[in-house]
């Protein structure tokens, strides 16, 4: 069966909801480091979003996102377990790897339940026999595959996904209010569409980011004496 | 939840006794042959897993007590969306597949917290006398719904002008006969009455 235009359309919305329960509201992306270093402000934060978008999730999480997707609707599961690999071992930080796999996991779980699919199904068996280490991007570029969502489609709603939980964590940490988050999103659009056309291009020995100052920060975060989220 | 695991929230306000409850609960749990582990929602920081830890140190293994942040959102750390408390349980589960008892306590918050049910099997709400002997009236689903409410800090109910008959039988009324148990948690008063109840959402007995 193909599915239609619309049914991908839908796929889309539902995992890229804030309400699809994969833990992502307990993740500020590095944003709470930063504020705890005093190193952005109401100002600045849409701007470090941008670069995070850029820099950071571009290059890794969204590149991984597209290359699995595409490996998983071909059924290449070595591919898919190589992609993944490759992006744990791109996050340098241990709350960063253990915000991806515990988020990956659960999306993997609840995607697998609400959209099923041989493929969410081969791709739990690889996780949970600890083959494949779970990413999130990668969990999440099967489960649009599963959904038969083009990868482009994939690509930039997750992306979406991740600017709307950023902002939201930036709304809980004062550096943004209700109304000018909105405008930030909507402003990062163009961002989004450069981010997207690149992670299409962009080949496996290219995968990972660089982010030493977001890296650095993330580092402290994982051992400040307080916090609100876990990465 | 497929295995015999026994899984227990532990919501209330902040301060009322939540921790308090674990840390008089635990040893209770272990002299009966169980093995509980403990996850805290801490709102800031590790101080409650810090707490249990150094409470119950030489009673409990310091590594089977674990905190999870909640990014703010604590009733949605254990009602909304619990993946991330599910990921923690599933993780102690892994390094110690001994554990029979899961305690989860949510970081406080106010009184329509209710528990998940895909994350635990029962759910205890802690209320405290200093917190008013109006708070069973102001109801809400925690107060309402929870299996079992405590009401806790009962000897010091005397210095809040606090009258714990009205309390508690307040809690009864909106509770329409659920259980309610008056808790000292620093002394152990009521913490066998609480075991017993937790023991009988056991679906395996032992």
């Amino acid at each position: 069966m193909t599915a239609t235009a619309l049914d991908t359309l839908l796929v889309s919305l539902q995992l890229t909801d804030s309400a699809f329960p994969s833990g992502l509201y307990t993740l500020s992306h590095g944003l709470e480091g930063f504020l705890q270093a005093k190193q952005v402000d109401q100002e600045t934060m849409p701007e470090l979003l941008a670069d995070l978008l850029h820099h950071s999730v571009g290059p890794a999480d969204a590149t991984a996102l597209a290359l699995a997707n595409r490996a998983a609707t071909a059924g290449d599961w070595a591919d898919v377990v190589e992609v993944d690999q490759r992006l744990f071992a791109s996050k340098l930080n241990r709350e960063l790897r253990l915000a991806a796999t515990r988020t990956g996991r659960q999306m993997l779980d609840t995607a697998q339940l609400a959209l099923g699919g041989e493929a969410l199904d081969r791709y739990a068996e690889l996780v949970s026999a600890k083959r494949s280490p779970g990413c999130q991007a990668v969990a999440a570029g099967v489960a649009y595959a599963a959904g038969g969502v083009a990868t482009e489609q994939a690509v930039a709603s997750d992306l979406f996904a991740f600017a709307v939980s950023f902002v939201s964590a930036a709304l809980r940490l004062r550096l943004t209010d209700h109304r000018r988050a909105q405008t930030t999103l909507r402003g990062l659009a163009p961002v989004i569409k450069e981010v997207t056309e690149a992670a299409l291009h962009r080949e496996l020995a290219d995968l990972g980011g660089c982010v030493p100052i977001a890296d650095a920060m993330s580092a402290r975060h994982e051992r400040a004496d307080g916090r609100m989220f876990a990465s | 939840m497929t295995d015999d695991v026994l899984r227990v929230g532990i919501a209330g306000p902040v301060g009322s006794g939540k921790t308090a409850l674990i840390e008089a609960l635990v040893p209770v749990l272990i002299a009966r042959g169980r093995r509980p582990a403990v996850v805290t929602n801490d709102i800031y920081t590790q101080e409650d897993a810090q707490h249990v830890r150094r409470n119950l140190a030489g009673v409990l293994d310091p590594e089977r007590v674990v905190g999870v942040e909640t990014g703010a959102c604590p009733h949605t750390a254990v009602r909304d969306d619990p993946t991330m408390n599910l990921a923690a349980g599933a993780e102690l589960l892994e390094r110690f597949p001994d554990i029979d008892t899961l305690l989860y306590e949510s970081g406080g918050d106010n009184l329509t917290l209710t528990f998940s049910p895909a994350l635990v099997d029962m759910f205890f709400f802690v209320l405290d006398t200093a917190e008013g002997e109006k708070m069973p009236r102001k109801r809400g689903p925690g107060i309402t719904d929870s299996d079992v409410l405590v009401i806790n800090k009962v000897d010091i109910a005397q210095y809040v002008r606090c009258d714990v008959g009205v309390m508690s039988a307040d809690a009864d009324r909106v509770r329409e006969g659920r259980p309610v148990v008056l808790t000292n948690s620093l002394t152990g008063d009521g913490i066998q009455q609480v075991a017993d109840l937790l023991e009988g959402y056991r679906k395996v007995p032992a």
